[in-house]
Formats: structure tokens, C-alpha cells, sequence
């Protein structure tokens, strides 16, 4: 109310009129007495009568709510007593009673965007429009519409300028990139701030015991409870997050938990959540082929029994099933001799589906309890949830306690405090990745088997295996045992001391603490562990304090206001870790007892280690505000970081901006705003610890020696703090009463002096170096759109639509060093050159080596592929790298629909991702196992020409040269059996119909460097065929490429608002009910194998995260339902 | 007056917390998990040194190399092993400058301890290591090798030619000899020296004996050099001490423990039906050569086959009794066309598959057709192979029997003293000592007499049994013994270095890579290779005719 803000007045101006009106007709100095003060709520925007608004005496536990005609009456104590009005989505209201027995009220709509107050930097609430950098703010009920395990989920295709992938079910990990990926050395993820306490969530949060038994423990950041979150502000670049310094670089997500809301009487809002999500597509593979090398068909054998199918030619090439053939197979009959009996070879195409169970459950239960009367303001929230996936005996759960506190102690010292405990764990979680995978091999069971016969697996030494080679899937789901419990407090105590109208003084005391405990069991089965399966246990804990404070000064003068800010940070983090488990592959004395001791002492894998690290900050903000025109923002900080050397160990960095509303000098009324804006900020950026001075490290004992080395890595000893550079320039309009919203932002980032490892020659001595180096330019578009084009008494439509564009290059690196290798997977590499005359220099690039051809240009095989000989007639790749991709999206679009008609509202958000690729691991796989029915499906059917070699064939592959020839993806030409116009071929022995050949010619090259042909290769009689089976191009990375471009309905929901009239009769303030989905996939360009594209990134734990690349991330789509039903009492 | 109070009390307690929680921000980096390099003892870098050299002697002279030396061939993923199917993909030498690195640190800290024991080691694992980067690729960063630390300048180093590397590592190991050949030393560390366990008169025979394998592989391309330091060392034994007996063998233990301290085929850590021991089948080069001369060692390493093959006269006949299989010839003719397979190896006891044939997971008539798997008609190596670790699983560096060999050679030359019969005598003894088969030393050798360089060479092919990247240097020196390339070989020649690894060097220090493969000489098997090719000749190679 004390607000010298003139727009304040131009927007509340119909009900700043009452009050004055009121005050006015009702002196101050009236006689104190306690009455009866009655009266009418009213909406301000259609004159409809509100019922079950809270009407309240500040300060005291009077309270009541209007009837259904929106009448009240209250008893006053005295005419100094304040009433408060509030009800959900309408402006709170309050006024002093004087001596009136009567006020009528007209309640406004509360109105987004115009005069927005959101939290920015150190948790100060500002009105947007002062601010010059622009922040993004997502309210609870968008965050808790659809149940997601991971916060972080609930924003994709929310925000602009975000890019979220996950890389499978609940709790697995989640990433978030703000701004696109500017350090080469980390995983890019913001920094995350609740309630002030800064969490670190990184995506590498990667273990798992035992050989080749990785799991994804999910990141921190999903230890936050979603229901208990009020809102969140991203503050994506530089000049917003300055404040925050050193780990601002990546952005910074506010995340504020819910408070009582003052003036409540004690509520207890309770809300159900229950999804289910049913598998509705599956990677794609094949159904047609049982297992073997060769399609055999009775015509090959003389007879309609076809050889037996043996389960240890791991390969998807073998008899066609459901045709009537008849085979040998593993589970045969034995006859009264013994001999196995043949048994038709039927396919089993739901074989994942029956592997799977039929859903998956997740149950969202929170209690929530607030209460703001009297001293002690508090909210108290309870919330469990309870998860079991797809996969057969995996699970997760989470409890998660929160209160928030504040009471007055004196007039002008308030303390508060939030504090939030959390336990998550799991019984089981499934390892990713290659390997104990039930996934993997459930995928990998042949279609002539049912999979349900693996289901009693047995035990010991005698698990269930098609053969050897092969996993059990059913064993992996059920007796590889990967447990882990989280605990984590985190929390602040706050006192704000208002010394004066303009004093203020606050100091805050926050911490994040962890304790984690990870533990595999592994029963013996697992052909990776073959003594006795394996144990391991490990323990993890993290710590981080902060202590900081902030003195400030604010005045308001007529024309202008300043508001100056000084303060301090103290952060001090340590951790630490101890690991216990066998060596892999060396197991357990005794099977199924898991304990340390069972470990053969001299097969102990065992380590700890610690950390420790503080930064001293100090810092200082001005804002000056002018007229409700210009906004100023200056800050500076100065950190002082133990993980620098001592000389560069201090670091100042400055911001400023601007915010300029136009629409104020233009006299545009109020409803209309223009807001520019602009910004400039830098933010310096330490290291990790102990990345000074190098140590030795341990190489394990060999007998009684004890190994130590020299690690590879070379470190700098003369590190400078990294420094972002950013401008960002932004305009936002608003108009016609907020029926019209857009906002647009252009941003540049310059980062530099980056400490990144890069890649030296080995014979350097080391395998890299940890320079302090580079300059890398990133610059991007954030628009979003916003309207509300009906809005009638029943009816409202909300459209807001976002865009986001980011391209980061690579301008400088060290001196000497070209590139920077990201990752390599599946024959793909993503490397980072420099700029240069012929590299573009964007960060995300993919290379692979493309099918290798004759370079020759006087040959008249110029350009054709150069097969190579015997088995390998196919296609090689050739020596040199070509760019072939980027793992970037074009832009990424975000639409939010909301639908209301009167209590009922209909939510949508879609999210389009265009543009980028990525690489699929599990497609090369799947495919050299000839599993894939992509692989079937790229075969090409020369038609009648099939089958046989012939001129006429080599004529009409010449003929469609372009495709067959000259294009980089390799075709096979020919197939299985003489449908696919399968060649003769006879490696089996005997002559089966499924030959395939790679067009192109054999040949070498004369010192000269002349081709030589040796033979073509193009279907003429003399040229090679091959199986099918080999028909996989291995070496070709381009083989496992993907288009990334995807549209998903991230979002959609019916939820009703059960009229307060009938709440009422039930004794409840509110009760909404809501039905939902959520992450259906409703398009992809490349989706032939069937893997989403936004699985495409690896949480690995070297702490880097490779972004395009899918490795068995093949949870099965789902089309989720969900339920929630939300009430308060 | 009382809130007053309170405040103040509220406030001083913030500022004394505020100054309690400032952390020394020196300490605070001081790295707890690793030891710092200026308090360590330089002896606990030995053993990782010598067991990194160790793996790569196994992993070339029991991997590719071996199937190149003919030894043993794969049955299945064989095309590396068998047919020297390399490309630029693959053999990085990031894995022997590692070695260097810390033998480099080593080195330092021995010279800035003073300790001449310690020096000479450094020199000598220097030397070994360097040779094998000369010998298998020929030019490489040397001089200006494993320099990073000291600045950018040293981030692309230049390539030495392969000469100077070998007149360099010579010139090192007669600095090891002096440095080794006192009475006392200090900081000995008996259980951290693997190799010799603190035995500096052992390792002043290493020394000496490297520098014969290395004078004697400069041979050919400089004769003069090699005569004149082989002489010296064969002159002087007093000044030049060599290994002459197994007893001083420098051999390398494995501990067995773990996957990563075992023996690389033990089927105790891999137990895949495809493993590493399965797959690995005796070559029938060795195997028909070894039982030529009724080679006892033969029984060391290999198998008797499980079931022995018996022609039976007739037809359609093929049974197993008493553990023999009788096959008629037309199944096997049969069988033959239908897999594509050669040859029957009737053999009753030792069966090799033979060098480099397209069919060698069919071979012999095997009833288990797939790659890599159990053969009844096919010789596995010998039980021990399964273990973890054991007195025959040894890492070989070098042996007695070589340098017997390498005397005989010089002898035959007539660069060092003694007849070459009698150091090739005591070059087959060391080596059947070495494979505690001495005893049959007598038998042995009137049935495997001096016979010449063939001999000695033959002999000495023999004698690197899972130490074969000798043998492989040998025959590029001499053509010697005189295998032939089988017809899945990638060219019909045996491959005379490795590529230059791309992603390592030529990505990453392009300029100097490209000049050392200019330097290459293309041979007329080079394919549809550049000059960095398997068959391109290293300056050692380069004019002297050898092999081919």
C-alpha cells in the first residue's frame, strides 16, 4: 500500500479510488470501537458476486469467507483493525475499517506479466518491468498441473532459451541447458537455488558395481519435492544472474517454496496423484527372422526341415519365421532317444511388451499445512511418492518433509526459516547402458523365442541362458540388485532486521547436506561375473554452507527511487566418498552373501576420497528508478576462490542494464506497456578443487609392490579465473489489458580464458592438458509470444508460445591446439575446431569417416566405393574425417494452450525441437545383430533383376547411381530370401537365396597412385555376395545417425474446479480434480528404429555429459494417465 | 533496552560466525586423495613402470604379433591377428609414452637424488620403451618427446628419425652399464623392483644384452656400426656383463588377482564360450615345426588335440570310438567343399590351424561351426593358459636364449668371439631351461643341429614364444624364417610396421606426423594405402632389399 509508484496507482486506480474514497469519508481518527463490519466482494472486471473469499482482521485470528452471494460479516476489534481480502486469482486486498459498518469490494483479477513482482538475484522480489535482463517465471500451478518425478521435467516447453532431455524413466537424469552449451569442460548444467540454498545438480551421478553394470542414480535436483514449490524464475544469462557469480556462468534457476500466505487461517490442502504409464512403441526390431546367420529355406535343404537354430550365432538372419518351417531350436522336445525334436519356427512380436510390466505406476500423495495467524507464520508439507516401472522389479521412492517458519520476534526483526528433508531411494534400479541391461537383452531375445519361457530362471550356476553368450533379462531385472537411499537436508535461517523505513539489514544462514549410500547385489548368473556374481557398496556425502548478508538502503523520492545493496558470502563445500567392492570380474567367496568380508581380500576395489572449497565473496547492487520510465541496475562482485592459484585467487566482475518503458513516455495508458531493455554483464568462474598441482595416482598393487603414476592429465599451475562476457537486448509488450504479450530477446555471450582439458599427442607425455584458454562465442533469440484471444464471461483462451535459437562457435583455443574432442561413439566424433576457413566452427559438430572411395579423379570409377575384399567386400570408411551433423537443435518452439469454460480448463503444451542429430548406439547394436528392422527396411529390391547377377542388373544400378552409388548412406542391394531379391550365396554350405551386395568396385591403388581395378562390383555376373548377415555397414557412423527433430504433447490436462458453492457444502475451501498426460511423442522425422531423440545425451561419470548420443536408452514410449485431485480444507 | 540488547547479542553472534566460517584458502587446496610427487619415493613408480612394459611385451608377442609369427591364429574376429587387417584405426602408442612418462619422472627424481642405480634403470627402461616405439613405427618424437610440462612449444613435437632414436638408446644403455657397475647404491627398494628385485649386476646384464639386440638389429642398414658395438660388449665381458643364463632372464610375474594383473587368455575372469584362450588356436606353422625337431617345448604350450581325426577306408563312415574320430574321404571331401575348408590334419596329438586360411573356424572337420569356439580336432593352448598367473606365465623382456642367438649371429659374422654352433647350442638350452624342459636339452639337439643363419634364426622364432614382436623385427632383418603369407592375408606380404595411429598423432600433431610419412618408403604392397601403411618401409628397412 505504501507504494510511491505512479503506475501502481494508473493499475490499481479503481480500487486506490475506494480507499482514498474511504479514507476520506472515514478519518483515521475516529473512535476506537469493536462492531460488525459487513459488506459485499464483488468482481471488479464483470460485477459477479465472489463467493469464498477469505476475509480476515490482519494480525489476529479473526477470520471468515462470503457466502454464496459474496457477503460477509465480520467482527472488527477496533477502526485501526486492517480487513484482508484474498481469493485465488484475484489481487489481495486490505484497508482499514475507520468506523465503517459496511465495505463493499470489488476484488481485481490478478493480472500476469503488467507489474509482475518475480525473485531475482539473492532472492530479491522486483517488478519486472525495472528489470533489463529478462527472467522467466513458471507459477505452481504449471508446475503441478501433471505429476513429474523431476522438477525439471515440468519445464520443458515452458520456458524459452531451455533445452531439457532426460534419458529415461523417473529418476533417471535430467539436463538442463540454458542458453546452449558454453563450457567445454562441464556438463553446463544452472545452478538451482532454493529458497537461497544453492544445490549443484550435475548429470554424472553415474556408478554402478560390477563389470558392466552402470546405473543412473538421477541428479540432486530431483531430491525437490514438485508439490511443494511455489514458483520458478530462470534467470538465463549473465546480466541476471551476475549476483551469483561463479557458478552463474550456465544460468541460475530460482526455485521458492511455498509459504503460508498472510492473513490465512489454518488450511491443510491435500492432493492425490496417481500416473500410469502404458508402453505404447518399442524400438523396432524385427519379427520376421528367427535367429542364425543364414535364411535357410526348404528349397536349400531339400526338405521342409530346415537345420537346427542354434542360439549361439548371435545374429537375427536366420529361417523366416511363421512360414511353415520347421527347425531344431533350443527348446525342443528330446524323443525317446534323446534327439531333439523339430518344432515350427513361429515369431513372438510382443515379446518386450511381455516383458515388460503392463505399466507403470507413479503415486504423488502431499499434506500440506499453513497457517498465518498470529506471530508465527508456517507452512508444514508432506509428500511421499511411490514408483514402479516398466521394468519388472524396479522401483523408486520418495519422502520429502518441508517446513517453512517466520515470525516477528520484535516489530522490526523478522526470523524465518525453510527447511526441507528428503530421502530418496530405490530397492532397484535397472543399469543402463550395454550390458547388465535387462533392456538390452530383453531386446535381444530372437523373436522364435518367447521370452516368458526365460521367466523361471533359475538359479546358481544354472540361470536360464539361450546359450552361453546371452543374458537372461528376467535374471538381470531380478537378481541385479541396485539399491541406493539419498538423504538430503537443506534449508536457510533468516533474520531481516528493518532497521529503518529504509535500513535493512539481512543475514542468512543456509546449508545443503547429503548423504547417500549406493549398493549393487549381484546373484551369480550374470556371464560378467562369473565367480559367484559380485557385491559392492559405497557411501557419498556432500556438504555446503553458506553464510551470507546484506545491508540496504531504499528511499523514494518523488520523481525517482534508489535502492543500494551491500553484502557478503561465505561458501565453504566439502564431500566425500568410500567405495568398497569386489574388482570386476572377480566376485565372491561364498554366492548371495553380500558383504565386504565375502570379498577375496586380494580382489578388493577400494578407495576414498575428500574434498574441500571456499569462496569468499563480497558484493553490491544499486537500482534507480526514474519516473517509472528509466530502471538502472548496476552490481559488482568480487570473489576470492580457494581452487585458484593465490596470485589469480581474486576476481571482480561488474553488470549493468537498463530497462526503458516506453509506453510511459508515450503516454499509452495503462494498458499497454513497451518495455527495451538491455544489459551487460560479466561473471568470472572458478574451478574445481586440487586442479593446481598434480599428484601421484595409485595404479593398484602388483603382489607386494605398490604401483604409483604420474597421471596424463597436465595441469596448469597458473589457472585464471574463466569470464563471461554477455549483452542482451530485449523488448516486451503488453497490450490490450494483457490480452497481448510478447517478448523478444537478442543475446551474445563471450566466454574466455576457459579452463578445459584438450587432447595432446601422446608423445608429449601426457594425453592432455588443462589450459586456461580459448574465447567462445554464443548469441541466441528467447521470444515468446502470449495472447489471450477469447475471453468472455465463460470462456477464456490463453495462447504463449516460445522460441528459442542459440549457436555457440568456437573462435579461439590454445595455442597449438585446433579442436577439442567431445566425445567418440559409434564411429561418430563430436569435435569443437576452431573457426577457420573451413570449419565453422560450432560447438556440436559430428564427424565420421564416410564410405571410402576411389580418389582417383582419372579413373573412370571416380567417386565409387572402394569395397574392400573376401568378407569385407563392403563398404570401408575412408582415412579422413567429414562433418556429417550437429547435435543442436535449429530452434526449439514451446506452446502452451489453456482452455477454460467457466470451472473447467483444458490444458496443452506441445514442444517441436527442429533440426540436429544424434547417434544411436543401440541402432548399431541392435542392427550388427541384424535385429533391426530398419536394417530390412533400407534394403534395396532390384525387382525383377533381383536374385541373380546379371548386366542388365549392373545397368540398373549404374542407372540409379545417384542413390546407389554416390550417396552416402551405404545400400545394400538384395536381402534375406528372394522377396527381397535376395542373391545366391553359399557360405553356409549350402546354397541359400540370401545374398546381398555393397555396389561399388575392388581395386587398389600403384605407387603412381593410379586405381587399379580389380573387379567391379555393381551385380554383373563375378560380383561378391554376401549374406544378409553381414549386410550391416560396421565401420560407417552415418549408418547411426538420426535426425533429432521431434514435436512432442509434453503436457495435457482437463482439470475442473469444483464450484466453491458445492466445496462449501463439503466442507472445503477448494477442490480441484484434474486427468492428465504428459511427454506422448507425436511425431519424429527419423523415427524408423524408434528411439526418442531426446534420450540422445549420456550422463557419464567423468563428470562431462555427451550430448547427441543414445546408448540403450530404450525405456519404451508411454502414453501416461494421470489422475490428481487437490483439496483444501 | 532489553530488545536492544537482544539484537546486539543477535548481531554480534552473526559477525563472530561470519568470521569463524572464513577458511584459509591456501589450505583448503592442498590435495588429500594423492600423493604428492615431492614426498614420494621415487620407488613406488618402478613397478608400474616395468609391469607397463611387461603388458605391452604380452599384448604384441601373444596378440598380433603372434599371429603374424604364424605361433597361434584366431578362429574367430581373427582378421588382426591372422591377416594383419590394421589400418591408421588402431596400434595408438599412447599406451608406451604413458611408460615414458613415468619413467621420465622416475629419472628425474633419481638424478635429483643422486641415486646411480635408480639412473641406470631409468636409462634402460628408457631404452626398451623407445625401442619398441622405433622398432614398430619407425620415426617418433624423441628428443622433444615428453616435454608438455615445459611449455607449448613442446605441444607438437618434432619426429626423430629412427635412427638417431637408436644411436640414442645405445648411447643410453652404456651409460646404464657404467651407472650399474658399482658395489653400493642407495634407496633400494627390493620389493618395488619386479624385475630384479634391487639386483644391480642383473640389470647391468640387461642393459648390455639390450644393447645387443639393438646393435645387432642395425645389422644390415649400418654393418660397421653394429660390428664395432657388438664388439665391444662380446670383448669386454668384464665391462659389458650379459644375460647368458635363464637364471637372469628378465621376466616379469604375474600376481593374478584381478583381471588386470592375470594372465590376458586365464579363463578364471573370462569366462565367455568366445574367450580369449578359446579363441586362440596353435598356428600349424609352429605346431608341424616344432614337432619336425620333436620338440618337447611343444607339450609346454599346446593341447593335444581332444579328438584326433583317423581316416577309414570306405565310405559314408564317420565315428567316434575310443575317442577317435574314423571319417571316410568322401566326407570329408564333403565337408571340405561345403565349408569352404583345407586339408585334413590327420595328426594323433598336435593339430595347427594353418597360417592365414579363410576357414579356420570350420577347420578340420570341426562339428561346432561357429567363430571361436571349442575345436576337438584343433590343438588349444595348454591348460596353463587358463590360469591367472603361474611360474611359466611370465612377461619376457629378454632372455638368456636370445642373446645366445644374438652371439651366435655375431659369432657367424665374426663379431664376437666363441663359435656360433656353441652359442646356439646354449641359445636352445637357455630356452628349454627357461620352459623347464632342460633336461631334453641332449636329445634335442642332435636332432636340431647348427645349421647357419637359418638355424639360428629358426631357433630363435622358436624361442619368443608369446614374446613374438622379436621375431617379427628379426624377419624384417633377415626373411627370416621364411614363412608364407596364407591366402585371407590382407596382401600376400607380412606387414613390416604399424600405422601411424590417426586420432592420436596425425589429428592432433599433423604437421610432424605427415613429415615423418613422407620420410616412409611405399613397397608394392602398400594397396590402397598412402605412405602410412603397414608396408611402407622405415629409414631401418629402406635400401637393404629386406624381406622383400
Amino acid at each position: 500500500m505504501n507504494n510511491n509508484y505512479p503506475k501502481y496507482l494508473t493499475k490499481h486506480l479503481p480500487f486506490v479510488a475506494i480507499l482514498v474514497l474511504s479514507l476520506l469519508i472515514n478519518p483515521l481518527a475516529f473512535a476506537q470501537n469493536p462492531h460488525i463490519v459487513t459488506g459485499t466482494v464483488t468482481s471488479a472486471e464483470d460485477n459477479t458476486t465472489l463467493p469464498g473469499v477469505s476475509v480476515a482482521i490482519k494480525g489476529t485470528s479473526i477470520g471468515t469467507i462470503t457466502d454464496v452471494n459474496g457477503k460477509y460479516s465480520i467482527k472488527v476489534p477496533d477502526n485501526t483493525s486492517i480487513i484482508h481480502f484474498s481469493f485465488i486469482g484475484f489481487d489481495t486486498q486490505e484497508l482499514m475499517v475507520g468506523d465503517k459498518t459496511t465495505i463493499d469490494i470489488k476484488l481485481k483479477p490478478t493480472m500476469e506479466n503488467i507489474d509482475e513482482v518475480v525473485v531475482t538475484a539473492l532472492g530479491i522480489k522486483r517488478q519486472e518491468k525495472s528489470l533489463g535482463y529478462s527472467v522467466e517465471n513458471v507459477k505452481s500451478e504449471e508446475l503441478s498441473r501433471v505429476a513429474h518425478e523431476n522438477i525439471l521435467n515440468s519445464l520443458s516447453g515452458k520456458v524459452s532459451g531451455v533445452v531439457i532431455n532426460s534419458t529415461g524413466g523417473p529418476g533417471s537424469s535430467v539436463s538442463m541447458v540454458i542458453r546452449g552449451a558454453t563450457s567445454l569442460s562441464t556438463d553446463n548444467q544452472p545452478l538451482f537455488v532454493v529458497d537461497g540454498v544453492p544445490i549443484a545438480s550435475t548429470v554424472n551421478n553415474v556408478g554402478g558395481f560390477g563389470n558392466d553394470n552402470r546405473v543412473d542414480y538421477g541428479n540432486a535436483i530431483s531430491d525437490i519435492d514438485p508439490e511443494s514449490i511455489e514458483s520458478i524464475t530462470i534467470l538465463k544469462g549473465p546480466s541476471a544472474a551476475a549476483l551469483y557469480g561463479t557458478r552463474a556462468g550456465n544460468g541460475v534457476v530460482l526455485i521458492t517454496t511455498k509459504k503460508a500466505k498472510e492473513g490465512d487461517n489454518m488450511k491443510i490442502t491435500v492432493s492425490t496423484n496417481t500416473v500410469f504409464d502404458m508402453p505404447s512403441e518399442f524400438i523396432n526390431v524385427q519379427n520376421k527372422f528367427a535367429n542364425g546367420y543364414f535364411s535357410y529355406r526348404p528349397e536349400n535343404v531339400g526338405g521342409g526341415i530346415l537345420p537346427e537354430i542354434k542360439m549361439n550365432e548371435q545374429a537375427g538372419a536366420g529361417p523366416e519365421c511363421d512360414k511353415g518351417y520347421w527347425a531344431v531350436q533350443w527348446n525342443s522336445p528330446l524323443d525317446a532317444n534323446g534327439v531333439p525334436i523339430p518344432i515350427p519356427i513361429e515369431s513372438h512380436p510382443n515379446n518386450i511388451k511381455n516383458f515388460l510390466n503392463d505399466y507403470a505406476i507413479t503415486s504423488t500423495n502431499t499434506v500440506a499445512l499453513a497457517s498465518s495467524k498470529g506471530v508465527v507464520n508456517y507452512r508444514a508439507n508432506y509428500t511421499n511418492m511411490i514408483y514402479k516401472g516398466l521394468i519388472p522389479n524396479t522401483d523408486l521412492n520418495k519422502n520429502n518433509f518441508s517446513l517453512t517458519a517466520s515470525s516477528k520476534l520484535w516489530d522490526k526483526l523478522t526470523i524465518s526459516t525453510d527447511i526441507n528433508f528428503g530421502l530418496t531411494g530405490a530397492d532397484n534400479r535397472p543399469a543402463t547402458n550395454r550390458g547388465a541391461n535387462p533392456l538390452e537383452w530383453a531386446y535381444k531375445t530372437p523373436t522364435n523365442v518367447d521370452i516368458r519361457d526365460l521367466r523361471d530362471y533359475g538359479s546358481g550356476s544354472n540361470v536360464l541362458k539361450l546359450a552361453e553368450g546371452f543374458e537372461n533379462p528376467y535374471f538381470l531385472a531380478y537378481e541385479v540388485n541396485n539399491s541406493f537411499d539419498r538423504y538430503r537436508i537443506y534449508g536457510n535461517i533468516t533474520a531481516l532486521w528493518e532497521i529503518t523505513k529504509n535500513i535493512s539489514f539481512k543475514a542468512r544462514y543456509l546449508l545443503n547436506k547429503s548423504d547417500e549410500v549406493r549398493e549393487t547385489k549381484m546373484a551369480p548368473g550374470y556371464s560378467k561375473e562369473p565367480n559367484n556374481g559380485t557385491y559392492g557398496i559405497g557411501t557419498s556425502k556432500g556438504y555446503e554452507r553458506n553464510w551470507d548478508f546484506l545491508a540496504t538502503y531504499k528511499k523514494d523520492w518523488s520523481n525517482f527511487n534508489l535502492n543500494v545493496s551491500v553484502g557478503g558470502n561465505l561458501l565453504f563445500q566439502s564431500g566425500s566418498s568410500i567405495s568398497n567392492s569386489a574388482k570386476p570380474g572377480t566376485g565372491l567367496t561364498v554366492p548371495n552373501l553380500y558383504t565386504i568380508q565375502n570379498i577375496n581380500s586380494s580382489n578388493l576395489n577400494y578407495y576414498n576420497s575428500r574434498y574441500e572449497k571456499a569462496i569468499n565473496s563480497v558484493y553490491g547492487l544499486i537500482n534507480f528508478g526514474w519516473k517509472d520510465i528509466v530502471y538502472i541496475d548496476l552490481t559488482a562482485r568480487n570473489d576470492w576462490s580457494s581452487t585458484l592459484p593465490a596470485e589469480n585467487r581474486s576476481y571482480f566482475y561488474p553488470s549493468a542494464s537498463l530497462s526503458f518503458l516506453l509506453s510511459n513516455v508515450l503516454n499509452m495508458g495503462s494498458a499497454n506497456m513497451i518495455k527495451l531493455r538491455g544489459g551487460w554483464a560479466q561473471v568470472g568462474n572458478d574451478t574445481g578443487p586440487y586442479r593446481l598441482v598434480p599428484v601421484y595416482g595409485n595404479a593398484g598393487q602388483w603382489g607386494d609392490a605398490t604401483r604409483l603414476y604420474k597421471q596424463s592429465g597436465l595441469l596448469s599451475p597458473n589457472l585464471l579465473p574463466e569470464q563471461a562476457t554477455s549483452v542482451e537486448y530485449g523488448i516486451d509488450v503488453n497490450t490490450f489489458f494483457n490480452r497481448l504479450r510478447f517478448s523478444g530477446t537478442y543475446y551474445t555471450v563471450d566466454n574466455r580464458n576457459q579452463i578445459l582439458g584438450v587432447q595432446l599427442a601422446a608423445s608429449t607425455g601426457f594425453s592432455g592438458v588443462q589450459i586456461n584458454a580459448g574465447l567462445l562465442k554464443s548469441d541466441g533469440w528467447e521470444i515468446t509470444l502470449g495472447g489471450t484471444p477469447v475471453k468472455t464471461d465463460d470462456w477464456t483462451w490463453d495462447l504463449n508460445l516460445n522460441f528459442t535459437k542459440n549457436k555457440t562457435i568456437i573462435k579461439e583455443l590454445a595455442e597449438g591446439v585446433d579442436f577439442i574432442e567431445f566425445w567418440d561413439n559409434a564411429r561418430v566424433k563430436s569435435i569443437g575446431y576452431v573457426k577457420d576457413d573451413t570449419h565453422d566452427g560450432l560447438v556440436g559438430n559430428l564427424y565420421s569417416r564416410e564410405i571410402r572411395r576411389v580418389d582417383d579423379e582419372n579413373s573412370p570409377y571416380y567417386g565409387y566405393p572402394l569395397l574392400g575384399s573376401g568378407l569385407e567386400t563392403k563398404w570401408q570408411s575412408a582415412e579422413d574425417y567429414s562433418k556429417v551433423g550437429n547435435y543442436n537443435p535449429d530452434f526449439i518452439l514451446g506452446l502452451q494452450s489453456a482452455l477454460t469454460f467457466k470451472n473447467l480448463t483444458l490444458n496443452l503444451t506441445f514442444d517441436w525441437r527442429s533440426g540436429g542429430q544424434y547417434v544411436s548406439q543401440t541402432y548399431r547394436y541392435i542392427s550388427e545383430a541384424v535385429l533391426s528392422q530398419s536394417l530390412l527396411d533400407n534394403l534395396v529390391n532390384p525387382g525383377d533383376l533381383g536374385g541373380t547377377p546379371s548386366d542388365e542388373l549392373k545397368q540398373w544400378v549404374l542407372d540409379h547411381s545417384d542413390e546407389l552409388l554416390f550417396s552416402n548412406d551405404p545400400k545394400a542391394i538384395g536381402g534375406p530370401t528372394p522377396d527381397y531379391g535376395g542373391f545366391p550365396e553359399s557360405f553356409s554350405g549350402y546354397t541359400v537365396n540370401d545374398g546381398f551386395f555393397a555396389p561399388g568396385v575392388v581395386g587398389h591403388y600403384d605407387d603412381d597412385g593410379n586405381f587399379i581395378l580389380e573387379h567391379e562390383n555393381l551385380g554383373q555376373p563375378g560380383t561378391s555376395f554376401l549374406p544378409y548377415v553381414l549386410s550391416y555397414p560396421w565401420d560407417i557412423g552415418r549408418a547411426n545417425l538420426f535426425d533429432a527433430d521431434y514435436i512432442k504433447l509434453r503436457e495435457i490436462s482437463l482439470s475442473y474446479h469444483v464450484p466453491s458453492k458445492i466445496a462449501q457444502r463439503i466442507k472445503m475451501h477448494n477442490l480441484d480434480v484434474s486427468l492428465y498426460s504428459r511427454n506422448i511423442m507425436l511425431w519424429t522425422k527419423d523415427s524408423g528404429f524408434g528411439v526418442d531423440p531426446e534420450r540422445a545425451f549420456q550422463a557419464e561419470s567423468n563428470g562431462r555429459f555427451s550430448q547427441g548420443v543414445e546408448r540403450f536408452n530404450v525405456n519404451p514410449w508411454v502414453i501416461p494417465i494421470g489422475f490428481k485431485v487437490q483439496f483444501t480444507f | 533496552m532489553y530488545k536492544i540488547k537482544n539484537k546486539l547479542i543477535i548481531l554480534l553472534s552473526i559477525l563472530t560466525a561470519l568470521v569463524s566460517s572464513c577458511k584459509d584458502l591456501d589450505e583448503l587446496n592442498i590435495n588429500p586423495n594423492g600423493v604428492d610427487p615431492k614426498n614420494a619415493d621415487l620407488n613406488l613408480l618402478l613397478p608400474t613402470i616395468i609391469t607397463g612394459i611387461g603388458q605391452n611385451v604380452i599384448n604384441l608377442g601373444f596378440g598380433d604379433l603372434a599371429g603374424v609369427m604364424q605361433h597361434t591364429q584366431y578362429d574367430g574376429w581373427s582378421s588382426s591377428h591372422n591377416d594383419f587387417d590394421w589400418d591408421n584405426r588402431g596400434h595408438n602408442w599412447r599406451g608406451y609414452y604413458d611408460i615414458l612418462r613415468n619413467d621420465d619422472e622416475y629419472h628425474k627424481k633419481a638424478i635429483e637424488g643422486g641415486y646411480n642405480f635408480h639412473k641406470g634403470v631409468a636409462l634402460i627402461l628408457k631404452a626398451y620403451t623407445f625401442g619398441y616405439i622405433a622398432d614398430l613405427w619407425g620415426d617418433a618424437p624423441y628428443t622433444q618427446a615428453l616435454k608438455a610440462e615445459d611449455g607449448t612449444e613442446y605441444f607438437k613435437p618434432v619426429y626423430d628419425p629412427q635412427k638417431d632414436i637408436y644411436h640414442g638408446i645405445l648411447a643410453d644403455l652404456d651409460t646404464a652399464n657404467m651407472l650399474l657397475s658399482n658395489n653400493s647404491y642407495k634407496n633400494i627398494n627390493k620389493v618395488q623392483d619386479v624385475l630384479y628385485h634391487g639386483d644391480a649386476g642383473k640389470w647391468r646384464k640387461f642393459a648390455n644384452s639390450l644393447a645387443l639386440r639393438y646393435y645387432m638389429r642395425l645389422s644390415v642398414k649400418e654393418p660397421q656400426f653394429a660390428e664395432a658395438g657388438i664388439k665391444k660388449i662380446t670383448n669386454n665381458p668384464d665391462i659389458y656383463p650379459v644375460i647368458t643364463e635363464a637364471d637372469d632372464d628378465a621376466n616379469v610375474s604375474y600376481i593374478g588377482t584381478s583381471p588386470s594383473d592375470s594372465w590376458p587368455s586365464n579363463t578364471v575372469f573370462d569366462t565367455s564360450p568366445t574367450g580369449n584362450y578359446i579363441r586362440t588356436k596353435m598356428c600349424k606353422t609352429l605346431v608341424d615345426t616344432l614337432q619336425n625337431y620333436n620338440d618337447p617345448r611343444l607339450g609346454v604350450w599346446a593341447n593335444k588335440v581332444t579328438i584326433p581325426l583317423v581316416l577309414a577306408p570306405g565310405t559314408g563312415v564317420d565315428e567316434i570310438i575310443n575317442g577317435k574320430r574314423y571319417v571316410s574321404q568322401d566326407i570329408i571331401d564333403e565337408y571340405n567343399a561345403k565349408y569352404d575348408s583345407v586339408g585334413v590334419d590327420f595328426d594323433p596329438e598336435y593339430v595347427g590351424i594353418p597360417a592365414q586360411i579363410f576357414s579356420a573356424q570350420f577347420y578340420n572337420l570341426t562339428p561346432y561351426l561357429e567363430q571361436a569356439v571349442f575345436n576337438p580336432h584343433v590343438s588349444q593352448l595348454n591348460d596353463i593358459y587358463k590360469e591367472t598367473a603361474g611360474p611359466l606365465l611370465l612377461m619376457r623382456l629378454m632372455s638368456a636364449a636370445e642373446v645366445n642367438f644374438i652371439l651366435s649371429e655375431a659369432a657367424l659374422y665374426g663379431w664376437a668371439p666363441g663359435s656360433p654352433e656353441e652359442h646356439y647350442n646354449n641359445g636352445i638350452r637357455q630356452s628349454m631351461i627357461a620352459w623347464g624342459v632342460g633336461d631334453q636339452y641332449d636329445d634335442y639337439i642332435k636332432g636340431a643341429p647348427y645349421n647357419g643363419l637359418e638355424s639360428i634364426i629358426l631357433q630363435k622364432w622358436i624361442a619368443s614364444w608369446t614374446a613374438a614382436a622379436e621375431s617379427w623385427f628379426d624377419y624384417r632383418r633377415t626373411g627370416l624364417p621364411a614363412l608364407k603369407t596364407g591366402e585371407s592375408a590382407k596382401v600376400p606380404a607380412f606387414p613390416l610396421r604399424f600405422y601411424y595411429n590417426n586420432d592420436n598423432e596425425i589429428a592432433l600433431n599433423t604437421e610432424n606426423a605427415n613429415a615423418a610419412i613422407e620420410k616412409l618408403e611405399r613397397t608394392e604392397y602398400a594397396g590402397s594405402d598412402g605412405n602410412n601403411s603397414a608396408w611402407s618401409k622405415t629409414w631401418l628397412l629402406q635400401g637393404t632389399g629386406l624381406p622383400y
